[in-house]
């Protein structure tokens, strides 16, 4: 890992088992930090990033990469946004001019941001409007959970937000946050360290550092009671029930046990919640969910997150039914703990997961990135196998008895249309 | 000779008016490195006595190793009275064995840091699993008892049928399954291959019995390969596999018989399903293109790179960067068995569905009619040879990859021939195969949403509609 003078953070990690390699420039600025009145911006901007510079005008970036034999995505999350690539060793000087290309300047013409308005909006038809469910587990939820902007908006961005955005946003945007000093670039492959030192210096070098501003606190204050909804959807066939509690910070003694827990209660068939619900007593057709789930791993977030259920259950079995079963399998949890086998097996398949992810270059390169960005160090991604083996069966206990209970939650259930007293989705209707 | 020299001129021209359209490169960009070739995975193939073959690659790296199982025999393979039954199967065959229940199995294969993962397709039934390298022995153990002795309890298929139906039910309002399931149809008439996915009836009528039945006829080792990838070594995994599943004895009946090659040519004509209130018109063209295996199956999947199976194709630059018409275009070319489906698809707001109809109509038959520029050319040779690369990071993807393969009748080392074959493709080649296939009067137009704006979208084209089967 090395830190250039502009500020921007370097870390490589080598494998030579493909000749190839992923890359991932994360930015420290995601949905929290968007401005109010501009829901949905940092996504939006996202996507600003790939419309060109002035060196390299609209269409440079697919063209190089996707010619060079990889591709390239972009993701906006909570705390960051990250670039990433992957492609054939070959490509890599030509994606780190790219980077570093785009880390300078935008090509901030109207004429892209419109377009890529109708593109956002649409991509919010297909993943909100026209799906059923429309994500309200991961959009809706975090809106009642929480109590303050930043946490609670609707990330996705409504039409009204989306609409009003203007160029100069995006250029205010970019100067704020798209600094070198709040980036970490990582790569991973089939590279030697020192190379791509040299060649992060030789483009990232002449890249200026800009001021950023100081974060803002983004606490909660307290939630006292249950919070309880109902939503219509005029998409699903079938109800299903989406329930949040709010989860401690990363990094406190209770956040390991945490991820653990969610594991536990979702992670596969073995999982108490799909033995429960599906298997014991057939109150629900799936069972998904974890911390900070579905937008990262519960190894990576920097502020409030929940620990999230998604539950679709058959259309003759009531609310109230499936509520039982799962408090039922919380109270043996935080009553009894787990059993120092059930521990073992969660933790060996966490492992296992880990190591998958770590395998695959590009979403090694995210794992790395994040960890610096968050922390100023990657020790935490090799360390993780190592830790989750600590967790012990009366923490896994003691943090279900303290966080998973009614005072600590927020529950929607979303039934379709033909039910009644249901109010609005926060994700939007047309 | 005229000819050559008339199509010579042609192409100048093209590549002449699509550098034209694109920026100049900026000077300063470095240019791409050395190539560096994908060295194709060492497999070590082996079949057993029992016709069990067993396909091995070794290699260090994360202490995981990944399994892939297939049988012969898929949806394609189920009886006309139960179709899709096979999801079914899939569904159930991890649910029991005859000395360990659904539970235990899920534990056990949790405890070595795996999941069982069934599918199937049109041409097999697919287990996986992926767990680390201190457990292979877990992980041999639960797949060849799966294999050998699975019991489809009575109570976990009533279970998995009800759930099955529910989720049906939930699919019935995803318009990306119901335009799936609507062109299969129409594709493929009455061949084996129109079945998408399970009917509520056949589900409904669905016994255990039924279960035990195909697992009977499909299951068995001369119909069946294990690929191992991962961290072990071959000789341990060989003495672990021969152990487990070396006594498994196929049935006197002989298999079943893969189905015809599909060769219906349905009307070229535009099928709606109705889906009211819809937001969205979510628009799918099918048509058949080459087998893998065939000659000019790489030169297919050049042509379909050019126009619309990259994010800087033409199609895509089009429709969603050019026009901001949709967030998903999408094409690509799907290989089974016994047919190849090319296929095209874009999720568009209502006011635009025409238009990006008429687009779609021009993309393909630009391809079919000119050829693509030599920068075109290479970029996207460049890019599957890559992309083969870049699929195959991952162990479990690799041991996909080559069951696959056998399932199709293919050599394992196709994956090392495969990038050559793209690298060999010719301007020709691309241009004979573009003709072939991609003509837009060679398509199905499947269109899901709202009735009246898709009937009052299409008719400027002039093609018949009807209502989807």
């Amino acid at each position: 890992m090395k830190k250039l003078p502009n500020g921007l953070t370097v870390v490589v990690s080598e494998d030579h088992s493909a000749p190839t390699f992923g890359l991932c420039v994360s930015y420290g600025i995601g949905f929290r930090l968007e401005p109010e009145g501009r829901t949905g911006f940092a996504h939006l901007f996202e996507h600003m990033m790939f419309e060109g510079t002035p060196n390299a005008p609209k269409g440079v970036l697919d063209r190089v990469i996707e010619g060079g034999g990889g591709n390239n995505n972009g993701d906006t999350r909570y705390d960051h946004t990250e670039y990433i690539e992957t492609a054939p060793i070959s490509t890599l000087d030509p994606v780190l001019w790219i980077e570093a290309d785009r880390m300078k300047t935008l090509d901030f013409s109207p004429k892209n941001l419109e377009n890529q308005r109708n593109v956002v909006e649409e991509e919010v038809r297909v993943n909100v409007l026209n799906r059923p469910y429309g994500l309200f587990f991961a959009i809706d939820l975090p809106g009642k959970a929480f109590d303050t902007y930043p946490n609670a908006h609707n990330f996705y961005g409504d039409f009204k937000d989306l609409d009003a955005a203007k160029i100069e946003d995006v250029k205010a945007f970019y100067e704020q946050y798209y600094a070198p000093n709040n980036a970490v670039l990582a790569v991973v492959g089939d590279v030697k360290p020192d190379e791509v030192f040299a060649k992060t210096e030789k483009y990232f070098a002449s890249v200026p550092s800009r001021p950023t501003p100081p974060r803002p606190k983004v606490d909660e204050p307290p939630q006292n009671a249950e919070r309880r909804s109902t939503q219509t959807d005029k998409l699903a066939r079938v109800p299903a029930l989406a329930i949040g509690y709010r989860m401690p910070a990363r990094h406190t003694p209770d956040a390991l046990p945490a991820a653990v827990t969610g594991e536990l209660l979702h992670n596969g068939q073995a999982s108490r919640l799909y033995q429960a619900l599906v298997k014991d007593k057939e109150v629900a057709i799936s069972v998904d969910g974890g911390v900070n789930w579905p937008l990262g791993s519960p190894f990576e977030y920097n502020g409030p997150t929940l620990l999230t259920s998604f539950i679709v259950y058959p259309p003759n079995v009531t609310e109230d039914q499936v509520l039982a079963a799962y408090d039922a399998a919380i109270k043996d949890l935080a009553e009894k703990g787990p059993s120092p086998q059930d521990l073992e097996r969660i933790v060996a398949k966490m492992r296992s997961d880990w190591y998958d992810q770590l395998e695959i270059p590009i979403s090694r390169a995210s794992a790395l990135s994040h960890a610096v960005l968050f922390d100023n160090s990657f020790d935490a991604v090799y360390q993780i196998p190592e830790d989750l083996a600590k967790v012990t069966p009366a923490q896994v206990r003691a943090f279900a008895a303290k966080y998973l209970i009614a005072t600590n939650r927020t529950i929607i259930n979303r039934v379709p249309a033909s039910a009644s007293q249901a109010e609005k989705p926060q994700g939007g209707e047309l | 000779m005229k000819i050559a020299n008339t199509c010579g001129a042609l192409i100048l021209l093209v590549g002449m008016s699509f550098a034209q359209k694109e920026a100049p490169l900026p000077p300063d960009l470095p240019p791409y490195g050395p190539e560096k070739p994908l060295q194709a995975p060492a497999v070590n193939t082996t079949r057993l006595d029992n016709g069990l073959t067993v396909w091995l690659v070794s290699e260090p790296g994360f202490p995981k190793v990944a399994f892939q199982v297939a049988v012969r025999g898929g949806l394609a393979a189920d009886s006309p009275d139960r179709p899709g039954i096979s999801e079914l199967l899939a569904k159930t065959i991890d649910q029991g064995t005859k000395t360990r229940n659904a539970k235990q199995i899920a534990q056990e294969l949790q405890a070595a840091g795996g999941d069982l993962n069934a599918a199937t397709e049109k041409d097999d039934t697919e287990i996986s699993t992926s767990v680390l390298s201190s457990r292979i022995e877990t992980g041999v153990n639960l797949l060849a008892d799966i294999l050998q002795n699975a019991s489809f309890p009575d109570a976990e298929v009533t279970l998995a049928k009800r759930n099955l139906a529910d989720s049906l039910q939930q699919q019935e309002s995803e318009p990306s399954f119901l335009a799936a399931r609507a062109m299969a149809k129409v594709l493929f008439g009455d061949h084996p291959y129109h079945v998408a996915a399970p009917t509520p009836e056949s589900i409904a009528a669905a016994t255990p019995a039924d279960l035990r039945k195909i697992y009977g006829q499909r299951f068995r080792p001369d119909q069946c390969i294990m690929v191992v990838v991962g961290d072990f070594e071959d000789a341990r995994m060989m003495e672990l596999v021969k152990s487990k599943l070396g006594a498994w004895k196929a049935p006197n009946e002989s298999p079943l018989e893969a189905p015809d090659n599909a060769s219906a040519t349905p009307e070229h004509a535009v099928y709606v399903v109705p889906r009211p209130g819809s937001v969205q018109t979510t628009l799918r063209l099918g048509s058949f293109g080459p087998l893998r295996g065939a000659p000019d199956y790489e030169a297919a999947e050049v042509a379909n790179a050019i126009y619309g199976g990259t994010f800087s194709s033409r199609l895509t630059s089009n429709i969603r960067e050019d026009k901001g018409y949709t967030y998903t275009p999408f094409s690509f070319l799907r290989p089974y068995r016994r047919a190849a489906v090319l296929t095209t698809g874009a999720d568009v707001r209502n006011e635009v569905t025409g238009p990006t109809l008429n687009e779609i109509m021009y993309e393909m038959n630009r391809l079919a009619t000119t050829s693509p520029s030599e920068e075109e050319l290479t970029k996207t040779k460049r890019y599957l040879v890559g992309s083969e690369a870049i699929n195959l990071q991952a162990r479990s993807a690799v041991a996909q990859e080559l069951a696959t393969l056998w399932v199709d009748n293919l050599p394992p080392d196709y994956i090392g021939t495969y990038g050559q074959k793209i690298s060999a493709a010719t301007k020709d080649d691309v241009d004979s195969a573009a003709r072939k296939y991609f003509p837009f009067a060679h398509t199905v137009v499947v269109a899901v949403g709202e009735e009246n704006v898709v009937r009052d979208a299409m008719a400027p084209f002039g093609m018949a509609v009807h209502t989807a089967p």
